[in-house]
């Protein structure tokens, strides 16, 4: 079965993220497969590089990047949420003139129609809201 | 075609989940999906009409409903329990939409191949 992911919430205001990785891997292990991972609202926060994690924590950003790097998962961000809430490629900082891009690497901004794609695309739409 | 719920049940400038899961509706209906949205709890003051939110410097969430049946989204849907608790009344909404008791809520969303939000 095909799975398309989204996540809605962001890292330490909500356990969304968390529970999004989780639920990937488990996807995966019994043997279905992931279209790709929507990141939505707040949820697009995951993608932002410039986080830094407490040592005995979670790093959510981290543990995205190595997940998508061992299952060839895409990781989609939702360009219009995720310019608004700082999340830049190096395309969208020359874009706009800012001073750094923040977008963390296997991370993709894409258009919202990358969402209705995936739902397309997959026999179950899961949510992870906030 | 597939058939995608969103539901809205927050307030429209509280956050930027109602405008963000409007735009989403749109979206959808653009891309040829049979797109209805259910306004749920707080969500239905997103339906008042008359609203105004350049003193906040936002988007007027109304404005944006009110533009709905160009994209084609033309199945808007609201919790009859939810309306009365906001004390709102049909003719007070900006487009129409059909009430719906927490039972009929259940076999839309049994209908869906998906739902968004909520």
């Amino acid at each position: 079965m095909k799975f398309t992911i989204a996540v809605h919430g962001a890292p330490y205001a909500s356990l969304a993220n968390e529970r999004a990785l989780k639920f990937c891997s488990a996807v995966l292990a019994a043997g279905h497969d992931i279209v790709r991972v929507f990141f939505y609202h707040e949820g697009v926060l995951a993608a932002l590089d410039s986080t830094v994690a407490p040592q005995d924590e979670i790093d959510i950003t981290r543990e995205w990047q190595k997940f998508a790097l061992q299952q060839n998962t895409e990781l989609a961000v939702c360009i219009a949420n995720g310019l608004k809430r700082g999340l830049l490629s190096t395309e969208e900082q020359n874009r706009y003139d800012k001073t750094a891009p923040t977008l963390a690497a296997g991370f993709e901004l894409v258009g919202l129609g990358q969402l209705i794609d995936g739902i397309a695309a997959a026999d179950r739409y899961v949510e992870f809201p906030a | 075609m597939k058939k995608v719920l969103v539901v809205v049940n927050q307030p429209p400038y509280q956050s930027s989940h109602a405008l963000e899961l409007i735009e989403a509706a749109m979206v959808g209906a653009v891309f040829d999906f049979e797109v209805s949205i259910l306004f749920r709890g707080e969500g239905v003051w997103n339906l008042l009409g008359d609203q105004n939110a350049s003193p906040l410097g936002r988007r007027t969430v109304s404005k944006l409903l009110a533009a709905l049946p160009t994209y084609d989204v033309s199945s808007l849907f609201v919790c009859t329990e939810a309306l009365n608790q906001a004390a709102l009344k049909t003719d007070q909404l900006v487009v129409p939409a059909a009430l719906l008791s927490p039972q009929e809520q259940a076999g839309l969303i049994a209908r869906q191949d998906a739902v968004i939000g909520g």
